[in-house]
């Protein structure tokens, strides 16, 4: 007779997390900020209502924690073509004003709170360091459609 | 007399970069910015560079990709924005190879038996990551990070290799102190 592997726990809720959560959102930036919004800014600990009423509160948090560091990794080895890609795909999604997006992002830098607490300070400026090439390549884009009209 | 004058200048260019990177290396021990800082804190528990990583560094496709978009500042901005990445990725392998062999030699004053042939291999593999990591800091400032590919993958491979076999070694010694104690 066969014995039947049980999945572990973390990664039942895992696999929750990526069916209801994570499928929702169309591009990898945008679940990478949603996984990092889940974070506490003051403890570092992930918090996610629905995940925890699920499993448990420490369960939930493993899961979202994995979940993070492997939404960073995918975004920070990104093409700069992807990660443009992306970045458009994520800004329209946001129903933001574009210029206003740009201009905010390209400041307060707001995607420097998608890094992930243990992470390689090379990986972690390098991600930065596309972002910010990313913003650039789309303001241009920006610039040229409106000097073309 | 032309062919070796340009040799020496090549030489003596070669020797400032590398006392530059020195020099680099040696501050940047106390200069990192708060960011690098607050990301080391967690210390040993950090992960590697990956060879994907590095290969995503020194790439040549985005070079490509940016210079197609025919504007010189963002080229200019990416250029700027890669080689530091690169020179800060050179900087974290050099510390970690320089962290790797601190570890072996703390292993070693407790180890019972040395080897000293063992001990010169691993000192001179030690020497000869440093020395790649000094030549292609230069050499990334002189030509950028797009035509360094191929070097600084293989001074990633070098230097999770020696850091693995180190690891290895040491629990063979700790392995045999062990078996060797009443």
């Amino acid at each position: 007779m066969k014995a039947m592997v049980k999945p572990l726990p973390v990664q039942q809720a895992y696999e929750d997390l990526l069916q209801r959560s994570l499928s929702r959102i169309p591009c990898d930036l945008g679940r990478l900020l949603y996984l990092a919004s889940t974070r506490d800014y003051n403890t570092g600990n992930y918090h996610h209502d629905g995940l925890a009423d699920r499993f448990s509160l420490k369960v939930a948090r493993s899961a979202l924690e994995i979940a993070h560091r492997q939404a960073f990794c995918k975004v920070a080895v990104l093409s700069l073509e992807d990660l443009v890609r992306d970045l458009a795909t994520y800004l329209q999604c946001s129903r933001e004003n574009p210029e206003e997006f740009l201009r905010t992002w390209q400041r307060l830098e707001p995607y420097r709170i998608a890094i992930p607490m243990e992470v390689n300070p090379t990986v972690a400026r390098l991600f930065a360091s596309n972002v910010r090439l990313a913003l650039a390549v789309l303001r241009l884009r920006r610039e040229s459609d409106h000097s073309d009209r | 007399m032309g062919v070796w004058g340009a040799l020496a200048g090549a030489f003596v260019l070669l020797l400032v970069l590398l006392a530059w990177w020195a020099r680099a290396e040696a501050s940047s021990k106390d200069s990192r910015s708060d960011w690098d800082a607050s990301l080391r804190e967690q210390g040993e528990s950090v992960e590697a560079c990956s060879s994907e990583i590095v290969s995503q560094i020194f790439s040549v496709n985005d070079l490509e990709f940016i210079s197609g978009l025919e504007s010189p500042g963002l080229e200019r901005l990416f250029r700027r924005e890669r080689t530091a990445v690169a020179l800060h990725w050179v900087q974290e392998t050099s510390a970690t190879i320089s962290r790797i062999l601190q570890r072996h030699l703390e292993a070693s004053r407790l180890s019972s038996d040395l080897e000293i042939a063992m001990e010169a291999r691993i000192l001179l593999q030690y020497v000869r990551l440093k020395l790649n990591c000094g030549i292609l800091f230069a050499l990334i400032h002189l030509l950028g990070p797009q035509r360094l590919a191929g070097p600084a993958l293989h001074t990633e491979r070098l230097t999770q290799r020696i850091g693995e076999a180190l690891r290895e070694f040491q629990s063979a010694a700790q392995l045999r102190d062990g078996a060797g104690t009443p």
